[in-house]
């Protein structure tokens, strides 16, 4: 089977304050970003980010990531596969001149074996505050019993107080996760929460968050999943103006199946700051028409509003959708169809500021889409 | 009976490819399989080179085939074709290289999943196994060696 270079369409995309759309994605061995104004008719130069080449993985569950605070200091954070399948190190680097230029890329997991330090995500809180949260198998080496169904990945984090310019240690914040899912990341008032597929006792594999300060393990899903496997279908989230948390995620699990969202209302933090849990959550709402496998399900918010998307299937194209809410996911307008697609395609990548709310779609036969939500409700 | 002796005929005049060929998987696929295996039970094993648990499922299966029986078994990797040289290195990592295998070959995977089974949402490692008149019983997760052993004695699976 002779073949053409393997695709990489995942990508990473953010709005600024100012509204400009900024993409991060793979080509060529190199990390590489470039911004819009008008909806990706026109691009600026591509800079590149990494000064030597290095595999960034750029495909389904790993993408890289990309976030400009208010300040203006643009972070980017992603996974470098190290050769072997499944092994990584956690790269970050920022640009302090408006993206012209990109700091040296640093590792930020301490750990350096050849092993899974993979599935990162990044939260800012706009200003000093930056965390980058991923999933970690260095506990696993050596001290796991042979055949033990108790994973041994944990979920670890490294934060920057001085917008990225040096990082405290990495830290664990929680043992057993899922280890190949996408994690997420939210940056509330009092600090970053981080979100991910869990595994409750033996092998229930439901999603968690957890102050990635503190460190303990608040359980947001309970659809009782089941499976000694790989889901490789994880989920998002995202806090509004009011702390309220917006989780959307993928499950097969006994109780319901599908694509759901979730609000995680009135977050409870102890004395010392630390998460200590919700004073609501609102009922799992399913996303998409479930004939067509809705899946991969993304949230952003900002203010009263929040902007979900997903992919689905009808048998001969893939379609994304996105849905709205103006009042902190109280109510949602009616999903809309944004774009098809006949071949490969990405996850359909959301973004949200002030003005606009957009979904970024890349596609194998139409490139890279930008595709604006309507203004219902 | 009248499809059991079809089956064998069509056996006996098909080209048959040599043992250990990693074949395309497309929608078309498992309608060959199936006719492969018309009127016997066979297992279809689905897993990936991005899947921990999938190489416990391929290390039990390759003691199995390497028992002596003929197992019916068609495994077929979720990958891509671009990772054809890794697949066959997983594979014979666990003794399975003998084997006629398949990996998928469409843009969009969701395709293929549906051709198999429209509830299967990607889950790995998944596997059905079809009885003699290829009613599947799905199985989402590592399956344990037992419930195959039983599918494989009560139904007549081994040759």
């Amino acid at each position: 089977m002779a073949l053409k270079e393997k695709p990489a369409l995942a990508v990473g995309a953010t709005l600024d304050t100012r509204g400009d759309l900024w993409l991060a994605y793979q080509e060529s061995g190199h990390l590489w970003v470039k911004r819009t104004n008008d909806d990706g008719r026109r691009f600026t130069p591509p800079v590149q980010v990494t000064p030597v080449p290095e595999s960034v993985t750029a495909d389904s569950e790993n993408r890289p990531k990309i976030l400009v605070g208010a300040n203006g200091i643009v972070h980017l954070s992603w996974t470098q596969n190290l050769g072997e399948r499944m092994t990584g190190y956690i790269r970050y680097a920022r640009s302090t001149d408006d993206g012209k230029s990109f700091s040296p890329p640093v590792t930020l997991n301490s750990d350096r074996q050849i092993i899974s330090h993979r599935f990162d995500t990044l939260a800012t809180d706009g200003q000093g505050g930056v965390a980058v949260a991923w999933l970690d198998a260095r506990s696993r080496i050596g001290k796991q019993p042979k055949g033990s169904p108790q994973t041994q990945v944990g979920v670890y984090a490294a934060v920057s107080r001085d917008g990225g310019a040096r990082f405290a240690p990495d830290r664990r914040v929680a043992d057993h996760s899922c280890q190949c899912c996408r994690t997420g990341m939210a940056w509330t008032k009092h600090g970053p929460i981080v979100f991910w597929r869990h595994v409750f006792g033996k092998n229930i594999r439901d999603f968690a968050v957890a102050d990635v300060m503190g460190g303990t393990v608040i359980r947001v899903t309970d659809d009782e999943w089941e499976i000694d496997g790989c889901p490789h279908h994880g989920g998002g989230i995202a806090a509004d103006g009011h702390d309220n948390l917006h989780i959307v995620w993928f499950t097969a699990g006994k109780n319901r199946q599908g694509i759901f969202y979730r609000r995680l209302a009135g977050p409870d933090f102890r004395s010392d700051d630390k998460l200590a849990g919700f004073g609501m959550m609102s009922p799992p709402m399913p996303l998409g028409n479930s004939a067509n496998q809705p899946g991969h399900p993304s949230v952003v918010a900002i203010g009263e509003r929040v902007l979900l998307s997903w992919r689905e299937f009808d048998g001969e194209r893939y379609s994304v959708r996105a849905m709205l809410s103006r009042d902190a996911g109280e109510t949602w307008g009616a999903p809309q169809k944004l774009a098809e697609t006949r071949g490969a395609a990405d996850y359909a990548v959301p973004a949200i500021n002030e003005q606009h709310a957009l979904v970024v779609w890349n596609t194998a036969d139409e490139g890279l889409r930008v595709l604006s939500v309507g203004a219902a409700p | 009976m009248k499809h059991f002796l079809c089956a064998l005929l069509l056996a006996a005049i098909a080209p048959i490819a040599a043992a250990g060929e990693l074949r395309p998987f497309t929608t078309d696929t498992l309608a060959e399989i199936r006719s492969q295996h018309a009127g016997r039970p066979f297992m279809l094993t689905l897993w990936s080179l991005t899947c921990h648990h999938c190489a416990k499922e391929l290390r039990m299966l390759g003691k199995l085939a390497a028992k002596g029986s003929k197992l019916p078994l068609a495994i077929v990797s979720t990958d891509t074709p671009h990772d054809e040289q890794d697949i066959r290195a997983a594979l014979k990592r666990f003794d399975l290289d003998h084997l006629d295998t398949w990996v998928f070959a469409d843009p969009i995977p969701e395709r293929l999943r549906h051709a198999i089974d429209p509830t299967w949402r990607g889950e790995l490692p998944k596997s059905y196994l079809y009885d003699a008149t290829h009613r599947p019983e799905a199985h989402s997760g590592a399956l344990d060696e037992s419930t195959l052993r039983k599918f494989l004695q009560s139904k007549g699976g081994t040759r």
